[in-house]
């Protein structure tokens, strides 16, 4: 690339990505995550200030609308809406995960759980919403079951990873598990018999993996890591037309698409919209970033470019992105400065 | 390197950052500071540790000096509650079938008066495992071991007993206190639910991590390999007119665990400066010994069983009923069920629950449920149970807790088959546990001779004392620094 050309693409990824708004939502703390509900009319934030906040459109701008305090001792690291937007689920550094009901005046801490060792890192909530996944510091990961009378009982401690578990997210329509690791891999669950086991191991970032996402088909997952690259997996079925070779009845996840080159930092979060397909990732070199997949490329060698790059989204670390699930195009980034800032992104012609 | 502890143990509260502070520590996974001693003379030296872990003292010339590497003991392990696995490097050095064969060689060569006398004691779980491995039954596996056993080393090992012989005290044991604690749960709101005490797996991480919580509902009687301890070095050596370090007692277990177990301060005669079990080897590690040695366990001539401490008759082994953990649910069940209620059970009937490592046991009566068990086998039943207990809401009585999915038969100690699958061999290991004749611990007539001549009769001091055991909850400590993320 020549260096007018790069001008004149900084031009056009301005304009692809258009601050909305800005809000302290942390003050004085590290805002740590953001998560809209089902129904995109709230976004949820988390941070070291212990808090849950809950956040909603007024006019041009965006509102507290609820705090949800006194549920952790800690760090809140990772909030998670159920597929109802019913409750929501927190997890801390103090160990627990809360569960907090919707009530017609706000949020009620409904259930503690207890198990992990010390820090959880994150939390998710299957698409069934029966199901609940949470990591750990301690290396292990955690599959917790709801029933009726929204009693939890752990149906599963998986201690696959030999390091720190950053993150887990589930399948959007299978019960399918993944999880993130300072182990460098990402490894993928699924219940068989009675327990739950891993069933593949994605080997290749050389440095600590933060966040994995699914796209929308859930056949392809994105990680990022502190190597400072993006890696898409497309999963292949035994038997597949390509020939990539599979053990038993269990899929291979093949990495097609390494994006390297384009982060100067940590990658602390991917979100990939199921609206658009538009890749979004949140650095440590405070820049927010949007990859979009080429057309014409080909699904064994996906080829993605970069959309847009705002270079200083915030002042410090981003640690989330998270794409609107209602309205195409709304996205919400949050950053150890303690904001949150909304972008409208629109896919620029050029790409 | 993979760990060998059971599951429970597995959940480690280690750091992934290595801070500076950690340049004390000995391991890289240990966070309990140990003090480097550093050489006389100037003050001002620094410490600087080398890549693989060794430590050198810069003087302020700029030489160097290797410094003395401390020694973390597995007492020190214990009392830490910085993580839940002990180090497993202790365990090697200082609990393996490695330190049998020194203790044997070291009788070959050593002043008569200074010799020791060597007694193993068999599990029956590590004994199927070993049967199911050699494809032999386990009287024939048994008789084996004790040939091959005797003649390891060329002095050997001088007895071979089975620690279902000792079980008997625990299951009896068991019993009246589960029939005491119900008795008095009214004005002790702790006495019920009893725990289950014979899982050294889930007694460590019960300390660790529910410490004072949870330590009032564990059963205080000693597990078998203990109370085999007990025998051993009191009842056993007043016979050989021996003193207990007079003995060297090796215990063959289906779990790694085990060796926790006896290494805990509660089992050391301090008069003595002796372990009531010295070491601890799992099933695997009978198996090195007999590869070390070039031997198949099915070509030994077999020996006859030493009979001091077996149950039944010469040339017959015999098991308890319930399942490979032990069967302490079935036991105290059926004993409490008479001893409360008058109620005569024959037949158990256990209802799985979300899963097959957790069961229910419930005896009615007239729609009223008058005495409620459960099996809860493995980490993620063990902390369902945990939950419901700190929430008020376990209906148990009584839970028999072990650290395994699948019990004790399943032990991380145990043999693993090449090309079959784990369930097919537990399936087997299973079927050979239960092929003995089981027998009923009160009518065993050397146990009851025993309760008399060697404890002065069933609940005397000296029988709480050689029986029951106590808990200690481990302080948690904070590690000594914050991490960011």
């Amino acid at each position: 690339m020549t260096s007018r050309r790069v001008a004149a693409g900084n031009v056009a990824m301005k304009e692809a990505l258009e601050l909305l708004c800005r809000v302290p939502a942390h003050p004085d703390s590290r805002c740590w995550f953001l998560a809209w509900s089902p129904g995109g009319g709230l976004l949820a934030s988390c941070g070291g200030d212990r808090l849950v906040r809950l956040w909603g459109r007024e006019g041009q701008g965006w509102s507290c609308r609820a705090v949800l305090g006194e549920g952790h001792q800690r760090t809140v690291r990772r909030v998670a809406w159920s597929p109802c937007g019913s409750y929501l689920a927190s997890a801390s550094f103090d160990a627990t995960t809360c569960i907090w009901k919707r009530q017609e005046d706000g949020f009620e801490c409904v259930t503690t759980l207890e198990g992990h060792e010390n820090e959880v890192k994150s939390v998710a909530w299957a698409p069934s919403g029966t199901l609940l996944a949470t990591c750990s510091r301690d290396k292990s990961v955690w599959v917790w079951e709801v029933d009726e009378e929204e009693e939890y009982e752990c149906v599963s401690v998986l201690n696959s990873h030999t390091q720190d578990v950053k993150h887990v997210v589930w399948h959007p329509n299978q019960e399918l598990l993944a999880s993130a690791s300072y182990d460098d891999t990402v490894k993928l669950y699924h219940e068989e018999e009675d327990d739950w086991v891993c069933c593949a191991t994605l080997e290749g970032h050389e440095s600590t993996v933060w966040s994995v996402a699914f796209d929308r088909s859930g056949e392809r997952l994105a990680s990022c890591s502190d190597d400072k690259t993006v890696r898409i997996w497309r999963r292949y079925k035994p038997g597949n037309e390509e020939g990539v070779a599979c053990s038993g009845t269990d899929p291979t996840w093949k990495c097609v698409c390494n994006l390297s080159g384009y982060h100067t930092r940590t990658i602390y979060d991917v979100a990939w919209c199921r609206l658009t397909g538009a890749l979004a990732t949140a650095c440590g070199d405070d820049a927010i970033r949007v990859f979009e997949e080429s057309a014409s490329s080909d699904p064994r060698q996906p080829t993605f470019s970069l959309a847009a790059h705002v270079p200083r989204a915030h002042s410090q670390d981003v640690n989330c992105v998270a794409w609107n699930p209602k309205e195409p195009g709304l996205l919400a980034s949050c950053s150890d400065d303690g904001e949150i800032a909304f972008w409208k992104y629109q896919r620029p012609e050029v790409c | 390197m993979a760990s060998h502890f059971s599951g429970v143990l597995q959940l480690t509260d280690l750091d992934d950052y290595i801070g500076p502070s950690q340049a004390l520590f000995l391991f890289q996974e240990c966070i309990k500071p140990v003090k480097v001693e550093k050489k006389p003379g100037k003050a001002a030296a620094k410490i600087r540790i080398e890549a693989d872990g060794s430590y050198f003292q810069i003087n302020q010339d700029g030489g160097a000096q290797k410094l003395e590497k401390a020694k973390i003991t597995l007492n020190d392990c214990l009392a830490c509650s910085g993580c839940i696995t002990s180090a497993e490097s202790v365990l090697i050095t200082q609990q393996s079938h490695e330190e049998l064969c020194k203790m044997l060689t070291f009788n070959k060569t050593a002043a008569p008066n200074e010799q020791k006398l060597v007694v193993l004691s068999v599990s029956p779980q590590s004994r199927a495992s070993l049967a199911a491995r050699c494809k032999m039954g386990v009287l024939e596996t048994a008789k084996k071991l004790t040939a091959f056993l005797k003649s390891l080393g060329k002095c050997g090992v001088h007895y071979v007993f089975d620690t279902t012989f000792s079980r008997n005290f625990s299951l009896l044991e068991s019993q009246r206190e589960f029939v005491k604690r119900f008795r008095k749960q009214s004005e002790d709101k702790k006495a019920l639910p009893m725990l289950a005490s014979a899982c050294p797996g889930w007694i460590c991480y019960a300390e660790k991590t529910h410490g004072s919580f949870i330590i009032p509902y564990i059963s205080t009687t000693k597990s078998p390999q203990q109370v085999m301890g007990s025998l051993v070095k009191g009842h056993f050596a007043e016979q050989q007119h021996l003193t207990p370090d007079q003995i060297y007692h090796v215990t063959v277990m289906p779990c790694y665990d085990k060796k926790l177990e006896a290494s805990r301060p509660d089992f050391f005669n301090q008069e003595y400066q002796t372990r009531d079990v010295d070491c601890v080897i799992t099933t695997g590690e009978v198996l090195k010994l007999l590869e070390q040695e070039g031997v198949s366990l099915s070509d030994v001539d077999p020996a006859p069983l030493d009979t001091m401490f077996s149950s039944a008759a010469e040339e017959e082994l015999t098991s308890h009923s319930g399942g490979g953990s032990g069967g302490y649910l079935e036991h105290i069940y059926k004993y409490a069920a008479k001893e409360l209620f008058g109620v005569q059970v024959d037949a158990i009937q256990y209802k799985p629950l979300k899963n097959k490592d957790f069961q229910e046991v419930t005896l009615e009566k007239d729609g009223v449920v008058l005495l409620q068990f459960a099996l809860a086998y493995g980490f993620r039943n063990i902390q369902n149970l945990v939950q419901k207990l700190k929430r008020g809401k376990s209906p148990y009585h009584y839970v028999e807790v072990m650290a395994c999915p699948s019990g004790c038969l399943n032990g991380g100690g145990q043999i693993k088959l090449d090309g079959e699958s784990s369930k097919d061999q537990l399936q087997q290991v299973e079927r050979l546990y239960e092929s003995l004749k089981t027998e009923i611990p009160e009518k065993n007539r050397t146990v009851n001779e025993l309760y008399e001549q060697w404890l002065g009769g069933v609940e005397s001091e000296k029988a709480a004392q050689a029986l029951h055991t106590e808990y200690h909850a481990v302080e948690k400590t904070s590690a000594g620094f914050n991490i960011k993320w």
